[in-house]
């Protein structure tokens, strides 16, 4: 049998002794823990869709094992509004609104959620574009996420 | 917010189909033909039934005991005889956990004795193909129409001009992969799945399993994308066969490589197009199209004789032949995908008139306004066109490149592309509205897949008509067995189609009001969370005009329905197989700017604009966002999507590293532009605007690069190599 694994998700202490080994951190949250706005995309980390914080930082739950992430705070688009950033995120997104399908939305908020709170970010619109790049979408043709983006911008300034 | 699924989807609240899950739910995992033709003689599963946590496994010799006659003999489950192309399912396991599953379908040795595989279009047809070719083995569709005198008219004329294009095959990628969860249940067969077309699905997957469509219950989930690739049955007749074998319930999802490797995607062609023409005037049009189908074709003629029609466009062309092949090849199935294969036959047809304008030295807009369309012109068929805004929309392209040809730098290329669409209003539905003191709750049986065109176009309509506010609509969704029937998401005919029956039946919830005030009702009103109806009277709590027995079931109950007419062609010009009117005639231009490193062939689209025959706009946000997403979906299949093969028919590049979509810098600022007034079929007037905006996006990229370098590229996409081909072609000693 497995060592147990302790995390924090959402603010939650868990201990877990039912994981295997390989298990993906996508796979634990969402088909252990039930939180399934982490949504499966690629399983590759090409897609961005998975993304959650890890720690604070951004972090594709798909290339990670369960096990690598041990004793770390781990926050899913479910526990985003009690991220310092996560608000200003949701709020630009809907006003857009920033999304069609949804499918990718959750990536893309716990992505530039994580980056907006990188310790000194100074980030701008146009470097947080350029950060987001490996989030995808299919429906918007990404212009309304740029523009949800600039409005976040203005707001942070 | 203007989409009130926007909160859910933004929180991770929405249930997707790959979210689904039930309690005691199995995994399921397909096995996979190891050969792109082949005979079967065995697929031998007693082996891995025995294997850890396998609760089923079910193959070919499964069926007899499983469906009802064994299920359908023409498109059984799994093939029976003959492996049509790698990776074909040809078994399913059922296991307690996704790896078990997998593990289990990966240890099943199938025996099956390799054939020739065909998978070039070009092997089977070095040349193009004669009318004797029609009825050989291999051609699943055959269509060939002709009017006027076309031989006469390229005998006489000034200019004739002859081009071979081609396109490559591409996939719909949406972010959602497919899932579904299956049970059976009491002798009722039931699956909750994420699809555009929960009524498709059970039409289709009923058949493909020898069931009544009675005994199947669909439903929808939210469609994380669909683009085509969500249409018809995929994965719910092995969810349902293994359900049905293990007496659990079981899912079934795809992973992104079993995505690429077999999703139902567009294929291949080669489009030859030759135009004769007196003066500035085209006389004469041929058209020939080699359309690489895969293993089938779903629709078989309708998707030959419906595509080839582009090639010809929404010209007025005295006299015209073509003729189209579909072509059998050890390929998955061809599927649709956004437009379905009108982005190709533009970019060939669009690409050939600029060529043509330019040996004539004629402005390429001009050239096109000469030949266009206009209200009331017959197609090549002899169908009217309706109200079509191809004109304006040309128009108003020309202003814009004039202003960007002012500061555009050197170097840079400007071009542009008209394209046409036909929304697919004929596809009918039935919607039922539930008018209750609180809200209007609009019943139907169509998922939201992202374009906004139920949860908020079917709500515009609903608002427009009754006067309501949006916040006191509710659409609401069930599964077949309760919702109202409707064809499902796909062809641009959500608010043009299911609208309708949205907007009749407001009109007669209006109308019933009226009766029972004695006086028509002005409008509804929302207040303080209830509704109420303005009169000329006065305003009259609806409280106190709906009967306790409506009260009790809910409200009002009234429903609507609409069911297209269909045109009707010149049938004496078909000379073999089936051609299709026209329902709505949409028209879509686009324009871009284009700047190419010449050393690398490396494109980049520095601005855009985008200007679409919408008839009226229903809601401008979700209008604008849907023709963003088209273009930036356009701009893909311009410049990097392309399926590869191997000779021996493995897919090359199933991932998304090496099968590029636009990312989030690649996409350039697009300027929307509907043309408003050019009334369709739809509420008020409104025409569909799913596909029209990735339709003419290529073939406005390959004419922006030939207006930016000299060079025109032939082939889809514009790739930096193909591109540099062509700088090459043009600068080496064939040209001199």
């Amino acid at each position: 049998m497995s060592q147990p694994i302790r995390l924090t998700v959402n603010g939650t202490d868990l201990e877990r002794s039912d994981l295997d080994d390989a298990e993906r951190l996508l796979d634990t949250l969402r088909w252990r823990l039930g939180l399934k706005g982490t949504k499966e995309g690629c399983r590759t980390g090409d897609c961005g869709a998975c993304t959650v914080l890890v720690d604070g930082e951004s972090t594709l739950s798909c290339l990670t094992l369960t096990r690598e992430v041990e004793g770390t705070r781990i926050t899913t688009i479910e526990g985003v509004r009690g991220e310092p950033a996560g608000p200003n995120v949701l709020t630009a997104f809907g006003a857009e609104p920033a999304l069609q399908c949804g499918y990718c939305t959750p990536g893309f908020v716990m992505a530039l959620t994580g980056l907006l709170q990188e310790e000194g970010s100074t980030h701008r619109t146009s470097n947080l574009v350029d950060e987001l790049e490996g989030n995808l979408c299919r429906c918007t043709g990404y212009r309304s996420i740029i523009r949800a983006i600039g409005a976040l911008g203005d707001e942070l300034r | 917010m203007t989409r009130s699924d926007g909160p859910a989807k933004l929180e991770g609240r929405a249930e997707f189909g790959t979210d689904v899950e039930v309690p005691g739910m199995l995994w399921g995992a397909l096995v996979y033909a190891p050969v792109a033709h082949g005979r079967i003689r065995r697929v031998p599963l007693s082996g891995v039934r025995s294997m850890p946590g396998v609760a089923a496994a079910v193959g070919p010799d499964d069926l007899d005991r499983l469906l009802p006659g064994g299920g359908d003999r023409n498109r059984p489950v799994f093939p029976r005889t003959e492996v049509m192309y790698r990776n074909q399912p040809i078994a399913a396991v059922a296991a307690r956990t996704a790896s078990e599953a997998r593990a289990a379908a990966d240890a099943v040795r199938a025996d099956i004795e390799e054939l020739p595989a065909l998978i070039d279009l070009e092997t089977r047809f070095p040349e193009w193909p004669g009318p004797e070719a029609a009825r050989s083995e291999g051609i699943i569709a055959h269509v060939h129409a002709r009017h006027g005198d076309p031989d006469g008219a390229f005998r006489s004329a000034d200019l004739v001009l002859t081009e071979t294009y081609r396109t490559s095959g591409i996939h719909q990628v949406a972010i959602e992969p497919h899932a579904c969860v299956a049970r059976v249940d009491g002798g009722v067969w039931h699956v909750t799945t994420t699809t555009q077309t929960p009524f498709g699905v059970r039409e289709d997957a009923a058949e493909i399993l020898g069931i009544r469509e009675a005994d199947l219950v669909v439903e929808g989930t939210w469609v994380g994308g669909g683009f085509g690739g969500k249409g018809a049955a995929f994965l719910e007749p092995y969810a349902l066969l293994l359900a049905a074998a293990a007496g659990r319930p079981v899912r079934l999802g795809f992973g992104y490589r079993e995505e690429f490797l077999l999703g139902r995607s567009t294929l291949p062609s080669i489009i030859r197009i030759e135009t004769a023409v007196s003066g500035r005037r085209i006389e004469a049009r041929r058209v020939r199209l080699l359309l690489d189908s895969g293993a089938s074709l779903p629709g078989r003629d309708f998707a030959t004789g419906y595509s080839i029609g582009f090639l010809l466009g929404p010209y007025k062309i005295p006299a015209f032949e073509m003729e189209g092949y579909a072509v059998r090849t050890n390929k998955p199935p061809f599927g649709p995908h956004r437009a379905p294969f009108a982005p190709q036959c533009v970019f060939a047809l669009e690409s050939h008139m600029d060529e043509l304008a330019r040996r004539l030295a004629v402005d390429p807009i001009a050239f096109r306004l000469e030949h266009v369309w206009a209200e009331g012109d017959p197609t090549q068929f002899g169908q009217r066109v309706g109200p079509f805004g191809a004109r304006a929309a040309l128009e108003a392209a020309r202003a814009r490149i004039a202003a960007w040809r002012t500061d555009a730098p050197a170097g840079h290329g400007i071009g542009v592309a008209l394209g046409f669409w036909s929304t697919g209003t004929g596809a009918g539905g039935e919607t039922r509205l539930r008018l209750s003191e609180r809200e209007l709750v609009i019943e139907q049986g169509e998922r939201e897949i992202g374009s906004g065109s139920v949860i908020r176009g079917l709500v515009a309509v609903a608002e427009r008509v009754t006067g309501l506010p949006a916040e006191s609509i509710r659409v609401a969704y069930s599964d077949t067995s309760t919702a109202p029937y409707d064809t499902g998401v796909f062809g641009s005919r959500t608010v043009g189609a299911l609208g309708q029956a949205v907007e009749k039946a407001a009109k007669t919830l209006l109308g019933i009001l009226g009766e029972r005030l004695g006086t028509p009702p002005v409008r509804l009103e929302f207040a303080e969370g209830r509704i109420a109806v303005l009169t000329n009277k006065g305003l009259r709590g609806l409280e106190t005009l709906l009967t306790d027995t409506e009260r009790t079931a809910g409200g009002l109950l009234v429903g609507g329905r609409h069911f297209g007419t269909p045109g009707t062609i010149d049938e004496s010009r078909v000379l073999d197989g089936t051609f299709y009117p026209y329902s709505d005639f949409t028209a879509a231009v686009h324009a871009c700017e284009v700047n190419v490193d010449p050393e690398t062939g490396a494109v980049r689209v520095v601005r855009s604009a985008a200007f679409h025959d919408v008839g009226v706009v229903v809601d401008r946000p979700m209008a604008v966002a849907q023709i963003e997403g088209g273009v930036a979906m356009g701009l893909g299949e311009a410049l990097t999507e392309e399926a590869l093969w191997s000779s021996d028919g493995r897919l090359l590049n199933p991932g998304l590293l090496d099968y590029r979509i636009p990312t989030l810098g690649e996409v350039p600022s697009i300027e929307v532009v509907p043309i408003e007034g050019f009334l369709g079929a739809g509420p008020f007037g409104a025409k569909g605007l799913g596909e029209p905006p990735v339709i003419a996006v290529p073939a406005a990229v390959a004419n922006a690069v030939a207006a930016a370098t000299g060079a025109r590229v032939f082939e889809l996409p514009l790739t930096a190599e193909r591109v540099v081909r062509a700088l090459k072609r043009l600068e080496g000693p064939a040209r001199a």
